[in-house]
Order: structure tokens, then sequence, then C-alpha cells
């Protein structure tokens, strides 16, 4: 067994990987070409599949850290070909179980004790994965409970190995690191959050109690003498997974109610608290009857009224309109640089009015049915746009606030959930804020 | 208290204390205030009364491992992991002792003061490799099988040195690093990996041997 070389070699091994990774997305370019040079033809969308597969594949050999950059590398659509997003979506599923004495080691390192000496019952298999950890279920004096256990060395490793695959994976996806390093920092510090259970802890007791209000929604409630760095203990819902309801063959009305719901639920948490549960995944919720259940707080987003007026000024209808208007409002988010030809800054601000029209379609009538698969299509299509836009790549410069990241991808999840919803409901513009 | 007890004793001790054995068995006797005849009835040598002192850790985990009440539900991957964990817990107390004896060995070494350590962490893998043989855990494999336990000796001294080098809080990589090697050494053991790997050896063998000579 050569296990002492392999610990030696760790980071060295790991770059291998990549690397190899790299060369097998460069085979699949010649193979690709040669084809082209035989055929006359090609499909580029067969290549992107296959060039997908490879980077996936690397990454989930390399679980912890890469695993986490995957998912982050495909947060933000617009930076990543569809085909890349959804080989990356999977990496959310595939983390190994961890063993039983595995689990008891890592409670008798929190607590002291053996699961089975604080608990009345406690399962051996876990009930479901988390995205860092794994869930076992419990009970004690006839109540049951969701017991959440972090993989051990995460926290540690994940740092140093997002510095090991930062580079290499922006070179494999074609991105250059200045133009996104702030991005990167907004990313590497949500996922360093990620594995601190006694913050998730804290932003899950602060955000569901600020939220218990909202109608036919419900929270669990959190357990603090059985959490810590590395478990967190709350009630364990009954319900039904969201995509098998959203599958299934749940009515109209009800199907609009849950997603009244979840539309409100982000209102209220990203206009009025101005602090947001930033990770809309199927995985995170369950129904019960008419009523949603919040699982997760893992990853939680705050934004300062500053950034919240002038992101959310974008809203105006008459920005589409008013170029003058538009142009000031891009200016004050630094999408436009002052640096930027006259022919650029035309480009852009057309492609933000493009942007505009789509993603604020929702807000437009106060009402808007997600019924219409033809909505996502099109924000997918305008993503892959963008990436292809030759123009937009070429521009330098760091554009825009980290801060959009995670509010981005709150509404791109939001939307997703209620087009798999179908659901028609009410969607008024955000409180305090009118345009005329 | 008993001569036996005393000796291990003092002997840890001076270990831990001055990092280094003591220079030879009449100083250890002097400073014990012990005759050097009581001291060679209970133990041969120094060597061997760190041997004890190793084995008996080794000894009394295993002891309190198959003592608990879930043991016997468990699988042979789960008693060695639960042994593993189980050892890393209780490392912390041997830790210093462990720095002055284990950092400078080479990984391979077998010297005598860990005579007894092996040998007990050997008959309880043995035990583990049976139990796992006869639920069909791990497949027969004939004279093969024989050398598991020393299989996994060399593993767990791997584990050993993987802790003594952790620097992450708690010791969390050392648990990933056990649970991972130990996930790959049971899926490697529990199919046929080793007889193909066997089987493409005694093929390529006598080919490579005759383009030699």
């Amino acid at each position: 067994m050569s296990t002492q070389e392999s610990i030696r070699s760790h980071k060295l091994d790991r770059m291998a990987a990549l690397a190899g990774a790299g060369a097998r997305v460069g085979m699949n370019y010649l193979k690709h070409y040669g084809r082209q040079a035989l055929s006359g033809r090609a499909d580029p969308d067969a290549l992107q599949e296959r060039n997908a597969s490879e980077v996936f594949r690397t990454f989930s050999e390399l679980k912890g850290g890469p695993l986490k950059l995957a998912q982050m590398l495909s947060i933000d659509q617009s930076l990543l070909p569809p085909a890349y997003a959804r080989q990356f979506a999977r990496a959310q599923y595939s983390a190994p179980p961890l063993s039983y004495p595995l689990v008891v080691r890592t409670f008798r390192r929190e607590f002291g004790k053996d699961p089975r000496d604080i608990f009345d019952t406690f399962e051996p298999g876990a009930a479901h994965a988390a995205s860092i950890g794994q869930v076992h279920r419990a009970t004690l004096g006839g109540r049951a409970f969701a017991v959440k256990v972090q993989y051990p060395g995460v926290a540690e490793s994940l740092r140093s190995d997002l510095g090991v695959v930062k580079p290499i994976a922006l070179q494999i996806l074609g991105l250059r690191e200045r133009d996104v390093a702030a991005y990167f920092r907004e990313v590497e510090a949500r996922l360093l959050e990620e594995t601190d259970y006694e913050r998730e802890l804290q932003s899950a007791m602060e955000l569901s109690a600020a939220c218990a209000h909202l109608p036919k929604i419900r929270f669990p409630e959190y357990h603090r003498e059985f959490s810590s760095r590395r478990v967190i203990t709350m009630d364990w819902m009954d319900g039904e997974p969201f995509d098998v309801f959203a599958d299934g063959a749940a009515p109209q009305a009800l199907r609009d109610s849950i997603g009244q719901t979840l539309w409100d639920f982000y209102a209220h948490q990203i206009h009025t608290l101005r602090r947001f549960h930033a990770d809309p995944h199927p995985g995170n919720f369950l129904i019960n009857g008419d009523t949603l259940c919040v699982l997760d707080f893992g990853c939680t987003k705050t934004i300062d009224p500053d950034f919240h007026s002038k992101q959310f000024a974008f809203l105006d209808p008459s920005l589409e309109t008013n170029p003058t208007r538009l142009t000031a409002a891009m200016e004050s988010m630094d999408i436009l640089l002052p640096s930027d030809s006259p022919s650029q800054r035309a480009h852009l601000v057309e492609l933000c009015k493009k942007s505009l029209e789509l993603l604020a379609l929702p807000f437009r009538a106060g009402h808007f049915d997600f019924g219409d698969p033809a909505f996502m299509k099109a924000i997918y299509d305008l993503g892959e746009e963008n990436r292809k836009n030759d123009t937009l790549r070429g521009m330098r410069g760091q554009r825009g606030s980290a801060d959009t990241i995670y509010l981005n991808r709150t509404f791109f999840g939001l939307y997703s959930l209620l087009t798999r919803l179908r659901a028609h409901i009410k969607t008024p513009l955000p409180v305090g804020l009118s345009f005329n | 208290m008993e001569n036996r007890t005393r000796i291990l004793e003092a002997y840890t001790n001076h270990l831990r204390e001055h990092g280094t054995t003591p220079p030879t068995v009449h100083a250890f006797c002097k400073s014990l205030n012990m005759a050097e005849r009581d001291f060679f009835q209970e133990f041969a040598s120094l060597e061997s009364v760190e041997s004890a002192m190793w084995g008996g850790w080794i000894s009394s985990l295993t002891t309190r491992l198959e003592a608990g009440s879930e043991w016997p539900e468990f699988s042979a991957r789960h008693r060695y992991l639960t042994f593993l964990f189980a050892f890393t817990e209780s490392s912390l107390d041997w830790r210093s002792l462990m720095l002055a004896r284990f950092s400078h060995l080479p990984p391979m070494a077998s010297p005598p003061f860990l005579k007894a350590f092996e040998e007990h962490f050997k008959i309880f893998a043995s035990e583990i490799v049976n139990h796992g043989l006869s639920t069909g855990e791990i497949a027969q494999r004939g004279p093969l099988q024989a050398l598991y336990p020393a299989v996994l000796y060399i593993h767990f001294r791997a584990v050993v040195s993987f802790l003594l080098r952790d620097e992450s809080q708690r010791f969390e990589r050392t648990d990933a690093f056990i649970e991972k090697t130990v996930a790959f050494a049971f899926d490697v053991i529990r199919t046929q990996a080793i007889d193909s790997a066997f089987d493409l050896a005694r093929f390529l063998a006598p080919s490579a041997w005759g383009k030699m000579s």
C-alpha cells in the first residue's frame, strides 16, 4: 500500500490530476477539429458536453474543496456554458457518505459523548446528504430530530484546495483572474461561511424568527444544546421533497399557493430584512399539505441599503425607454467604466437593456405565469449568448458588484423553482419601491 | 503499588519529561529506589518495559471496544474504523510520547520497543479479518489472506505518521484520512481486484523474464 507516498505528494497529485483534465479537454478539441476537417462540419455542443464531463470527472475525483468550487463556478450562469453548469449541478449529489464510526467520532470530539448517549435512538445510516455533510434521524423523549453532521476536514482543506484549483480552473474555463477576482473572493467567503455551523445555526435561528409571521411557511426549531462547530440539530420535518411535489400531480391552485409563499418569503428577506437564504435549491424545501418547510440556511447573504436601492432601481420600467437613466444606473453599479470606448458603451447598454427586458419581466404586470417554460429558456439562451459574445469577453476590467453574484443566484434559483412548480403568482414590486 | 505498575509509570514519566529513554536499568532502578532483581523479575530489559507500555495501550483500547454494546452489530470495516477513531481520540493523552518515539521512525521500521504494540494490533486485526471473511465482506483468498493483518498494520502505522504530522484543528484531517483510506482498502479487498492483479502479474512475469534473459 503506497499510503505514505500519497500523503507526501498530496498537493502535487491534485495538481497533476487537474492538469490531466486540461490535457483531456485539449484532446477533445483536437478530435473535434479533426472531425471538422474530415467531414466539413462538427457539433460544437457535443464538444462542450464532452469537455464538461472531463472537467467534472476531475473535480469530483477531488472531493471537498474542488467540489464546492465546481458548484461555485456553476453559480453564475453567464460565466459558465450551460453544459458545464449541468455537469457541475450534479456535484451537489455525489459526495460519499460518512461511515457511522466517523459520525460517532465527530460526536465524541464535539460533545464528548456517543450519539446514542445523547439521543434515545440514532439511525446509523444517513437519511439524506447535505451540501458538505449528511443528515441523520434521531429521537429523544418522543421528539424526532434531524442531525446534520459535517464532513471532517472540509473547512480545513477548503482554502488550500481553492488556492490550488483556482488558476487551473480559470484556465480551463477561459476566464481572466483579474477580471473575476472580486467574484472569487465573494464566493470564497460564502463557501467558508458554509463550513461554519455555529454561524449557520445563528443565521437559521435569526432568519426563521424574522420570517415566522409569514403565512403557510414553517421552519424547524433549532437546538443549540445539540449543536456545535460540526453538528446542527433541528426538528425533523415531515413532508414531500420539493421536486417530487413539483413533478407530481398537485392541483394548480396548490402549486400557485406554494409558489406565492416562496415568492413572498424571498421578497420579505431580500427587500425588508436585506438578508436572505441564498441557496433556493429544491433539496432545501419540503411540502407538507399547503405549507412550505424551509430546511437549510447554510448560505445566507446580507446586502446593504445602498446596494439594494442601486440594484432594484433597475426595475424602473422607464430605463427601457430612457437611455440616459439606464446609463446612469449602469454607471452607479460600475457596469460601465469611464475607460470604455463609445462603441463598448453602446454595446453594454444594449446588452443590459436586453437582460432587463427579460429578467424584470415577472415584475412588470404585478402577476406572472411561471408555467411557461419559454421564460427560463430565454434566460438560459441569454446567458449562452452573452458567453459567446466576443466583444463582451474582450472587455477588460472588473465590472459590477460582487454582491450581485448571490443575488443573481437567488433570483435564478427562485425563478427555476417557480418554473418547476408551474405557478401563477402575484409579483408586486418590492415594498417601498415605486416608479413614475 | 505493584512493582510492574510502578516500573511502567516511572518509565512513562521519564519518557515524557526527558523525551529520551532512561540510560541504564541501574540508573532507572536507583531513581525508583528499587532493587535491580525486583526490576528483572518483571522485565528482561528497558525495551521490554516500553514494549509493554505501547502494547498495553492497544490491548486496553481493543478490550474496551469489544465490550461495547454495538460491537457485535458492526461490520469488519466499521470495527476497524471504530478502532482507529478510538485510537486517535485516546492519542491526545499519548501525543507527547508518540512525538518523542515515533517521529523519527521510518514508516516500515519494527523496533523492539514496539513488539507488543505490533503483536496486539495484529491479533486484533486478524479477528477483524476473520469476522469479515465469515460475513463475506472480505473475499476468501487462500494463503494470501494471511497477509491481511500485516497489510492493516502498515496502514495503521501510516495513520500514526499522518496523525503526528497533522496540524489541523482537533486533528480533523486525520479523521478524513482514516475514513478515505479505509474505504479504499476495503473496496479493494472486497472485490477481485487483487486476484486480477496477481493473475496479470503471473501472466506477464514469465514473458518479461524471457525477454530479459
